[in-house]
């Protein structure tokens, strides 16, 4: 356990709290602390709710003072991706067009979250509209904090960066097609996209409504378990949520992975253009696995490669469709070059096209459900590459070949799940050379969030991963020097 | 399949859409590579997309 109260687990600190040997004043104090220092360079926040999360602290220690202790999330801070709603705090979704945008009702997760006496600290930077593919970020580009010239992947990136730093005990983000596994990978946390319906999308400003999930984004696999056991369940303002119980996940998470199947999925784990140093760790990874007691086997998903344009062809248009109407025609200008592109291309898809697509996907849907039909989970890296440094990582699209490899191809490890919708977890699996976080992705059967965890538990405290964390203190040097070469 | 500039320029006209010149050609290679993937997604799967309904990936009332 770190001695640094910030980055302890949430679970830790709860600990902490609940014991009042730790105040949930002094804890949001650490946050904030480490934020006003250190995100004028990484810019995980677009707003930070200083006053407000002090004062919701105060209140936690006066309950838990009063023997009105509500749980495990009592005291404990959390950010979200500033795609959600939050009540009197305005809601940029990363946009010009929405800088003056202030809701008048929080998200259902957000609501549940408080309710549990966790403490919103602030709203985190994304790619423009929860989309991939912003060049310039208007609330500021957002860093890598394990190397500031590298990017930290999104869309919801200062969520990513957020958890990782200490700023926050836990984040909430959402995944459409990685949003939230991509940037936790890249930050060197855990990230579980949840199955479609697991957690309600009230309040979330999102328009892919077939791919489009909310979910958690913490350091420990039993922190994700946590969050999500609070936000997860039925709510009547979502129609798409079920209604199924909500298992206990942090003891179903304990149960070890001796004799479950896993098998690893070839087409999105040694496909062209994997890194070598991504191989080596998916090959650890297998290894501590099977040395754990799993039964690994690999597996052929043929039609996992076409999810990503198959998405883009559908949820791309889904949100386009409610984009054109409002502001692409009127304020194109107003958006990111990336953005518009990419939406201007989801308005220009025919609808015929449209419907033969979502007929496509019905088909690499079904081989994945098959596939897990026949094993407990399916493994993969979440990404294909440690995060790039972000100019090459910009989405500049000059030519088919840009489009395949800087567009198409880096999503092949994500997509799939997402067209699947089933829950996928990302949990850290290793260093690159230069010191970047490498990311195992375990996928479940729908609504078996709790075999997701248990093998990603199981994995995380079989290794260091998460106990390493970015080393902030070389963050202004590494400013200052990129400042001087470019000035 | 390669669109053109004016064939992208004029299916932005028919949704009452102005692409500014200077992103017409990043529209362009986005619309035509996601027609392209969907035409050899139509030859390999065709056959087998006649035969599904396009219900989306949702599952309020499905049982696993």
């Amino acid at each position: 356990m770190t001695n640094d109260i910030a980055l302890m687990s949430a679970a830790e600190q709860g600990q902490l709290i609940r014991t009042r040997a730790l105040s949930p004043v002094e804890l949001v104090r650490a946050c904030l602390d480490r934020i006003e220092r250190h995100d004028p360079i990484l810019r995980a926040y677009i707003t930070v709710c200083a006053d407000s999360a002090l004062e919701q602290a105060r209140q936690a220690e006066r309950e838990i003072a009063a023997g009105q202790y509500r749980g495990p999330l009592h005291g404990i801070p959390f950010g979200v991706k500033d795609q959600l709603c939050t009540r009197g705090i305005r809601t940029t979704l990363g946009s010009r067009i929405m800088a003056d945008y202030v809701p008048d009702r929080d998200a259902t997760a957000i609501v549940r979250l408080k309710a549990a006496g966790a403490i919103l600290i602030g709203k985190e930077n994304l790619h423009e509209f929860g989309k991939g593919g912003t060049h310039v970020f208007p609330y500021g580009q957002p860093r890598n904090p394990w190397n500031i010239e590298h990017n930290p992947a999104g869309s919801s990136s200062g969520s990513g960066i957020a958890v990782a730093c200490g700023f926050s005990s836990g984040s909430l983000g959402e995944d459409t097609g990685g949003s939230i596994r991509s940037p936790a990978a890249a930050n060197g946390v855990v990230g579980m996209r949840p199955t479609f319906g697991r957690v309600s999308r009230h309040g979330g400003v999102m328009y892919g409504w077939t791919a489009d999930t909310i979910g958690p984004i913490t350091r420990s696999v039993e922190d994700n378990a946590l969050f999500l056991q609070t936000i997860a369940g039925h709510d009547a303002e979502d129609p798409l949520s079920s209604t199924r119980p909500v298992p206990d996940y942090v003891s179903e998470m304990r149960g070890g992975v001796r004799g479950l199947r896993l098998a690893v999925v070839r087409e999105m784990t040694w496909p062209d253009g994997v890194s070598p140093e991504v191989r080596s760790a998916m090959e650890r990874a297998i290894v501590v696995l099977r040395e754990l007691g799993a039964i690994i086997s690999e597996i052929s998903l043929k039609l996992a490669k076409h999810a990503v344009p198959l998405l883009m062809l559908t949820s791309d248009s889904d949100i386009a469709s409610m984009m054109l109407k409002r502001w692409l025609r009127t304020r194109w200008n107003d958006f990111d070059t990336g953005t518009r592109s990419r939406l201007a291309a989801g308005c220009l898809i025919p609808a015929a096209v449209y419907h033969r697509a979502m007929r496509a996907r019905v088909l690499v849907r079904r081989e994945i459900l098959d596939a897990l039909a026949g094993c407990d989970a399916l493994l993969s890296p979440t990404n294909l590459n440690p995060p790039g440094r972000i100019d090459a990582a910009r989405e500049t699209v000059g030519s088919a070949g840009d489009m395949q490899n800087k567009v198409l191809l880096r999503r092949i490890s994500t997509y799939p799940f997402s067209m699947a919708n089933v829950p996928a977890i990302a949990v850290p699996a290793g260093q690159s050379a230069r010191g970047l976080p490498i990311s195992l992705q375990i996928a479940a059967k729908p609504f078996d969030e709790s075999c997701a965890l248990r093998v990603a538990y199981a994995y995380e405290q079989a290794t260091p991963w998460h106990q390493r964390h970015p080393d902030l203190t070389a963050i202004e040097a590494d400013a200052k020097r990129l400042t001087r070469s470019n000035p | 399949m390669n669109l053109t500039r004016e064939q992208v320029a004029a299916l932005a006209a028919a949704v009452e859409l102005d692409i500014p010149e200077p992103d017409l050609d990043g529209v362009t290679i986005r619309v035509s590579a996601l027609l392209s993937a969907m035409k050899a997604i139509e030859d390999e799967l065709g056959a087998d997309m006649d035969a599904v309904d396009p219900v989306p990936p949702i599952f309020p009332r499905e049982d696993f």
